[in-house]
């Protein structure tokens, strides 16, 4: 069976054959679930917001122009999701000083998992940490293979920009894992 | 900035020694696309730490959920829905036609029906103009040329009746040099004549005037009004030695017609 674009199956839907949603549900419910789990760690919550964008792709669907590429199209989206989620819920926001020193202090809970699981586990740990824009862009050029430019397009600024913003989060990364390392 | 600097900075940084000055060094030169993230070491490492990290799949509860939506907007989708008609793509055009009709309709109501407010306007530029014919009238009589106060003269046949008119022209009639002027002057009067004012001074004017074409002028005029006061003022220029024959011979004609 030839492949269809995602653009093309995209304007099938805002033509309204919506059953070709279906398709680019397929393939990307995976990513999209991956991008807000990096966000929140919340299963349940990731699922909800999963249904959110494909919900919003589908009464949107008459402002797809095909001109751009559709998975930016869709991560533009998810992202004002996981936006409108915060905004809506005011949790998980900003991680207070506080609650990250404790989380600290109890590093002997995770020192187990971490021996468990090495260092993916830690960088994990240490992506939660992180505050919510610097996670986000993490993620965005995790799920966007590094397309710096899509991503620019998603956030609203330069390519440019965007690398250099991509710098600052995995600095900070970097400083944080050390610092879980140290506590380890 | 030259190669040998930036492989140094780079150098630096991926060995942990770059200052902050030397790292905002670093941003600029990602930004412009001189330096490559790829080419920072220790942060390509995290990167692709980061790219590796792997998360959990979604459960079939998802698909459950995606698929019953999906079923519900088709159902929706078809045939008439408020939804729809309510949403902006499909609104707008038919807002922006009923925006358009309203507007053409109060323009074309404005054009078909004077406001008050414009009648106002009308009656205030009008006074307007007439005040500006009234000023350019008197400047005009002033003028040394005799053909501007001709002008001027003529100028009061476009003018609405008023004393101060009528009395620049009986002061133009008593004495202006020019003799033309005065018969202008006189024959702009005569549809001011009814006004018994007037006439008192047109009578009073026949034996000032020297010039036999005004004082004819004035004792036709006389008759035409049947003015029997007059009589007693062409009297005088009867009596007047330099008065010409002719004038004299028509003047007694006038007397007799009126007495």
């Amino acid at each position: 069976m030839e492949t269809l674009s995602d653009n093309a199956l995209m304007l099938k839907v805002k033509d309204g054959d919506l059953d070709r949603l279906g398709l680019l549900f397929e393939r990307y419910k995976k990513p999209l679930f991956g991008f807000f789990y990096g966000m929140n760690k919340d299963a349940e919550l990731c699922e909800d917001l999963v249904q959110n964008v494909f919900f919003r792709i589908l009464k949107y669907r008459y402002l797809f122009r095909g001109e751009g590429d559709f998975k930016t199209w869709m991560f533009h989206i998810a992202r004002n999701v996981n936006h409108d989620h915060y905004r809506k819920n005011k949790l998980g926001k900003t991680e207070s000083v506080d609650e990250w020193n404790e989380r600290l202090g109890h590093s002997d809970i995770y020192t187990t998992q971490v021996q468990q699981d090495e260092e993916l586990k830690m960088l994990s740990l240490a992506m939660e940490r992180l505050p919510e824009d610097k996670r986000e862009i993490l993620m965005l050029s995790k799920f966007q293979d590094k397309k710096y430019k899509e991503i620019g397009e998603i956030i609203g600024c330069s390519e440019g920009a965007v690398k250099v913003k991509v710098f600052r989060a995995l600095q900070d990364l970097k400083a944080v894992y050390k610092q879980l390392e140290k506590h380890m | 900035m030259e190669q040998d600097r930036i492989q140094e900075l780079i150098m630096k940084y991926n060995e942990g020694q770059a200052d902050p000055s030397e790292i905002k060094m670093i941003e600029r030169l990602i930004e412009d696309g001189t330096i490559e993230l790829s080419q920072l070491t220790e942060l390509k490492v995290m990167e692709e730490q980061v790219m590796k990290m792997e998360s959990p799949i979604p459960g079939p509860e998802l698909d459950d959920r995606f698929y019953q939506m999906l079923r519900a907007m088709k159902k929706n989708g078809s045939g008439f829905s408020w939804a729809s008609f309510f949403s902006w793509p499909e609104l707008a055009p038919k807002l922006a036609f009923a925006s358009v009709t309203l507007l053409v309709g109060f323009f074309v109501g404005y054009l078909f029906v004077p406001s008050p407010q414009s009648n106002k306007e009308v009656a205030v530029l009008s006074q307007e103009i007439s005040d500006l014919k009234e000023m350019m009238m008197f400047s005009l009589l002033e003028k040394e040329s005799a053909t501007d106060r001709l002008k001027a003269v003529s100028l009061t046949s476009e003018m609405s009746a008023s004393d101060k008119v009528t009395n620049a022209l009986l002061k133009t009639l008593n004495s202006d040099d020019n003799i033309n002027v005065r018969l202008a002057a006189l024959d702009a009067l005569k549809p001011y004549a009814n006004n018994s004012k007037v006439r008192e001074e047109l009578v009073r004017s026949i034996s000032n005037q020297e010039s036999p074409l005004v004082q004819v002028a004035l004792a036709d005029l006389m008759v035409e009004l049947q003015e029997k006061s007059s009589v007693k003022e062409l009297q005088k220029i009867l009596k007047d030695d330099n008065t010409p024959k002719e004038v004299k011979k028509r003047i007694e004609e006038s007397i007799k017609t009126m007495t």
